[in-house]
């Protein structure tokens, strides 16, 4: 037994020796919208050129569930990530952070209802007793805006659907809705419209079939007690992000953005309000 | 004579017997909105023909490949870490709670009041270490230590350390206590009692329990990464997400060789616990396992930082526990056990149909055909059939009551065929000598023989099933696990401790009133 133990705290000191020759790095992630393995495709310039402009290793950290990016950032084991507006709002009322740029698209951003061909509707109306998914449940586009715009037009979704599921991710709802697995759902416009461009969407079998008023969506937020000269070189990274320099412009297509823009906690006041209404804060 | 009663003499009472079972079941049927019209529906079948001809071809891409075998490689190193973590965690539990070591039954002395209440207390804490479902345990974990494989690691460790340690108590309670007896009264420690007495007779059982549960343990963390805990998993999840088949394809088969590998092993090694020698070599080969799963999972843990204070803070913000939502959970409860019932129902008729070819009856072909196909289902676990299941019927319990009937239908077949197998054959050849048709001689000859047995078994599974249908809304198919998953992603823990009592409960009650129908039936 003793030997055991001292093999076992012999091993575990050496595995903590190793694990303290840490240089100093940037831990950055992101809520899932969409598939990983596109999050990481997309991060992989906007990374190399914060490292170089930053001068530290930048480290993307994929993460599969949205929760566990706000969680992550609240108890400091990221230092950036990028958050929808109501992760955003989530994460401000669990802990301190930082918002520091948006895309100029998050200033009015919007939400998209789509639904299967097949099933002939033409409103919202029409999708009585018809099946519904949002994407994540923690997701501002892809599920809180869409039910607070449904509850504006009475519609209370767990009784005027028969069914209402979470996809997970915008792409996923897509991919649902065309495949019938589900009748009709909402999602971010943006990745809506990417789709719709690089024909990933059957136009045959998926429908548009509403728009929600615009919202403030996503954003780049830090962790609160991150250095403050940290923070302003971040931001002043994004914000020398020039359309007109064919480098920077790779990389602002990446992000879908036509520039990067500084913001501020009281733009996402009204998610959350949004969020208090629709019952999604209790 | 028997010509003159060509059709089944009983058949009225049987099938009044068969119909009042249904209708019963058909409140199951509507609060599942389980409806078999939906399988038959061409809109479901093009749907899943779609689905699965995008299986071929295979994804063989080299960079995807090496994904597949990185997580693969994870989801063994925690499985492994996981079973030596619930060990260590299960082996004092179970020398503090054992009635075997107790001094009282050891040297017949009264028994302690601080010991007994000790004892219970740690007993309780088994009970909910083993009651809440190790998926359950993970989801927990991610949301508390981050992603990655540590969650799974240490859901593995909590959950099957709470079932190690009721199964280890009642292993050394099982043996023979004449010896430990006899040590304690010459003044032997309990420690002494344990390793003398106790311990040589009954080393082979507890390491063949121990690598039955490592076998479990690899299904279980296979799918941890549901919930974003790391492994095959979360490879497997992603793909059935955006729906690319020949992922999915590739994903299952890897999947299916693990579970046929693992079980391989398992069995090899219990094999081995008749000798000596390699009853030695065993520890020591876990040992090493161990070992080498802690190193190759070491760099992940490293990065994702383990931070106790957060855990603490995660847990506090549980307390209290929602009281204004009995409605939401008895509507839970309602949809769990309605889709265990009736997945346990579907699966009896499936399992006994697939029974008859696997136990040989229509040569060796089918009987090949069918263990191959009852292996798939049974390789495959539950909660995985019910992320492909919502393909089939959509979103909802209908899906968990598909999965359910699946798997277990693979579990059933297997164990029916076995029985039939066991069975004497007398009865049956009996009748058909004496003119019955094969299907008559099959209904009075055999099936009286097998059918207690049959009904145990699945009675057995059922309480299985309302454990796992708890769970199965984690991939979005109903019941308390959809709405545990919907709480913790709203941040709504109150909410989430509630669901977790009331999962607790039940699980509890099963267990209890299981025993207490075994002992009336014993």
């Amino acid at each position: 037994m003793k030997t055991l133990k001292l093999t076992l705290a012999t091993a575990l000191l050496a595995l903590s020796a190793l694990a303290s020759a840490e240089e100093a790095v940037l831990k950055v992630s992101a809520i899932p919208d969409e598939a990983p393995t596109e999050l990481q495709r997309k991060f992989a310039p906007l990374g190399q050129y914060l490292e170089k402009e930053l001068g530290m290793k930048v480290q993307f950290v994929p993460v599969t569930d949205y929760a566990a990016v706000v969680t992550a950032l609240n108890s400091d084991k990221i230092d950036m990530a990028w958050l929808g507006g109501f992760t955003f709002v989530q994460a401000s009322l669990h802990g301190k952070v930082v918002p520091l740029v948006q895309r100029e698209e998050d200033s009015k951003f919007t939400a998209k209802f789509i639904v299967n061909a097949a099933t002939g509707a033409k409103s919202l109306q029409d999708l009585k007793g018809k099946s519904f998914a949002f994407g994540s449940a923690s997701s501002t586009s892809g599920h809180l805006m869409p039910r607070y715009f449904l509850q504006k037009e009475g519609i209370k979704p767990e009784t005027f659907f028969k069914n209402v599921a979470y996809s997970g991710a915008h792409d996923a709802t897509v991919a649902w809705v065309a495949s019938g697995k589900v009748d009709a759902g909402a999602l971010n416009a943006s990745v809506w419209e990417k789709l719709v461009q690089s024909g990933k969407v059957d136009g045959s079998k998926v429908k548009l079939l509403a728009t929600t008023p615009p919202f403030y969506d996503y954003n780049w937020t830090v962790r609160g007690n991150l250095d403050k000269k940290l923070q302003a070189r971040i931001t002043s990274a994004f914000l020398k992000l020039d359309p007109k320099n064919p480098q920077d412009k790779a990389i602002l297509d990446l992000q879908r953005a036509s520039r990067f823009i500084p913001t501020k906690a009281d733009n996402y006041k009204g998610i959350e309000a949004a969020a208090e209404a629709a019952g999604l804060l209790k | 004579m028997l010509s003159s009663h060509p059709r089944d003499p009983a058949r009225w009472p049987r099938l009044l017997t068969l119909l009042l079972c249904l209708a019963l079941l058909a409140p199951s049927f509507s609060l599942t909105q389980f409806n078999p019209a939906t399988l038959a529906n061409p809109d479901s079948w093009r749907t899943m023909a779609g689905f699965v001809a995008g299986f071929f071809p295979m994804a063989l891409q080299a960079d995807f490949l090496r994904d597949v075998a990185r997580e693969t490689i994870t989801t063994l190193a925690s499985a492994t870490a996981g079973i030596a973590l619930a060990m260590l965690l299960g082996a004092p539990l179970a020398f503090a709670t054992s009635h075997a070591l107790q001094r009282h039954v050891l040297g017949g002395e009264r028994p302690a009041r601080l010991a007994c209440w000790l004892a219970s207390g740690l007993r309780g804490l088994m009970v909910i270490l083993r009651g809440i479902p190790e998926i359950v345990w993970a989801l927990l974990l991610v949301r508390a230590v981050g992603l990655g494989s540590l969650p799974a690691v240490l859901a593995i460790g909590l959950a099957y350390g709470g079932m190690l340690a009721k199964v280890y108590a009642e292993i050394l309670e099982s043996q023979t206590p004449g010896l430990a007896s006899a040590l304690y009264l010459q003044g032997a420690s309990r420690w002494q009692c344990l390793l003398y007495g106790l311990w040589p007779q009954a080393l082979p059982e507890l390491l063949s329990y121990s690598v039955y549960r490592w076998e479990c343990a690899i299904r279980a963390s296979a799918v941890m990464g549901f919930v974003g805990a790391g492994g095959v998993g979360q490879l497997l999840d992603t793909s059935l997400k955006m729906l690319n088949g020949g992922e999915v394809s590739t994903l299952l088969l890897v999947f299916l060789l693990l579970v046929s590998l693992s079980e391989g092993v398992s069995q090899l090694s219990r094999l081995a616990l008749g000798r000596v020698a390699t009853t030695r070599m065993l520890p020591l080969m876990g040992l090493l396992a161990v070992a080498a799963s802690v190193l190759w999972l070491w760099p992940g843990w490293r990065d994702s930082g383990f931070d106790s204070s957060a855990i603490v803070r995660f847990a506090r913000d549980f307390f209290p526990p929602a009281s204004d939502m009995l409605a939401d959970i008895a509507h839970g409860v309602v949809e769990t056990l309605a889709m265990s019932g009736l997945g346990s129902v579907l699966a009896f008729m499936a399992g006994a149909v697939l029974a008859m070819p696997a136990a040989g009856r229509f040569g060796w072909a089918a009987k090949w055909l069918s263990r191959l196909l009852l292996n798939v289902l049974r390789g495959v676990p539950d909660l995985l059939w019910a992320a492909m299941a919502v393909l089939a019927v959509g979103l909802g319990p209908a899906a968990g009551v598909l999965a359910l009937a699946l798997h277990t239908t693979g579990v059933l077949g297997r164990l029916f065929a076995e029985t039939l197998e066991n069975a004497d054959p007398e009865p049956e050849l009996a009748l058909q000598q004496v003119g019955a048709g094969r299907l008559l001689a099959f209904a009075y000859g055999q099936l009286p023989t097998v059918c207690s047995q049959w009904l145990a078994y699945t009675l057995y599974r059922w309480e299985n099933n309302i454990r796992s249908a708890t769970v199965l809304g984690i991939v979005g198919a109903g019941g308390l696990g959809q709405q545990l998953y919907l709480a913790l992603s709203l941040f709504q823990q109150h909410r989430a401790a509630s669901l977790i009592i009331a999962m607790l409960l039940l699980s509890w009650a099963v267990e209890q009133l299981s025993r207490y129908c075994r002992q009336r039936m014993g």
